[in-house]
């Protein structure tokens, strides 16, 4: 059985919190999406900008391109932030040169 | 990128929308999927950060394991809660699972040794400034081999009773006791050589 007062002792040290950002940094943000919207693209297509334009969420320039150009749905579903320099710029720093509107990568940064 | 969602009477206005993300996150909407990693790597970085310090390199692993778990189990989501009791929820059991791999792989060598630990009280400086000693508390838990970390943790920051973590862990209930006891006397020792 242990001594009780060597218990309090260790539960007095060991409890007190330490100060923690609350939030988690942004390059991890941007890595965890990718992983996830990789995860997802395992099941099958992503939902179609059109349809995200419709859920109300904003869409950025580039997919904005990809939108209008007169091709099927399929080829439109792809995670084309896979080849955009914003993914890349945005999981290597916390405060990552990039300022798309609309860009996921930049929201991770508020 | 939060939007204001149709509260309907009654409802928690936070739960209708964390059910508004989830359905879009699960017709797989990339946008809604970054709001949804954005909130619930907020929600879920300080609970890991501060069950696994000082070793944060294990943060980002642990953190996509409990994000693709959320993926995986998000249509079990049901709005009763919301998301962010579910998703800590997960975190919880991810975390344990780690504590409980880490804890098992030194089982050989802690079923050789019976642990002694010294009577001797601890002094642990109770003048010091709560900042100075918490930083102190970090560079001691660095300093010790990763199970005994983990178990002073386990059990003095989370709470989690011997029996508990015997169960857990699959390790008898004084096998544990034993771990702890290594685990406070090397704390013990490494505190005083840190003394300045």
């Amino acid at each position: 059985m242990t001594d009780p007062n060597i218990e309090r002792e260790f539960s007095r040290l060991l409890s007190q919190p330490q100060e923690i950002s609350e939030r988690a940094p942004s390059s991890l943000k941007a890595r965890l999406y990718s992983t996830l919207v990789h995860e997802q693209q395992a099941s099958g297509p992503l939902a179609s900008l059109d349809s995200t334009v419709a859920a109300g969420h904003g869409i950025c320039v580039w997919e904005k391109l990809v939108q209008i150009t007169p091709v099927g749905e399929r080829a439109k579903s792809p995670f084309f932030c896979q080849v955009c320099h914003a993914r890349l710029l945005a999981e290597m720093f916390d405060a990552p040169p990039i300022f798309w509107a609309h860009c996921p990568y930049v929201a991770f940064k508020k | 990128m939060q939007r204001v969602a149709q509260t309907p009477a009654g409802e928690d206005p936070a739960v209708v929308d964390d059910r508004r993300l989830v359905s879009e996150v699960l017709r797989k909407d990339r946008k809604a999927t970054a709001e949804f990693t954005a909130r619930c790597a907020d929600y879920v970085y300080p609970f890991v950060h501060r069950r696994v310090m000082p070793r944060t390199e294990v943060i980002e692993d642990l953190m996509q394991e409990i994000l693709l778990a959320a993926w995986q189990n998000l249509e079990n989501f049901r709005g009763d809660a919301t998301l962010r009791a579910w998703i800590l929820g997960i975190a919880r059991h991810k975390v344990e699972d780690y504590y409980r791999k880490r804890i098992r792989a030194l089982e050989l060598q802690e079923d050789e040794h019976s642990a002694e630990e010294s009577a001797v009280l601890p002094v642990f400086d109770e003048h010091l400034d709560a900042a100075v000693q918490q930083q102190r508390v970090q560079r001691t838990l660095a300093l010790l081999p990763e199970a005994y970390a983990l178990v002073l943790i386990w059990r003095y920051r989370d709470e989690r009773s011997t029996r508990e973590m015997a169960e857990l862990t699959g390790k008898t209930e004084k096998a544990i006791e034993r771990l702890l006891a290594r685990a406070r006397e090397t704390f013990k020792q490494r505190w005083n050589n840190d003394r300045p």
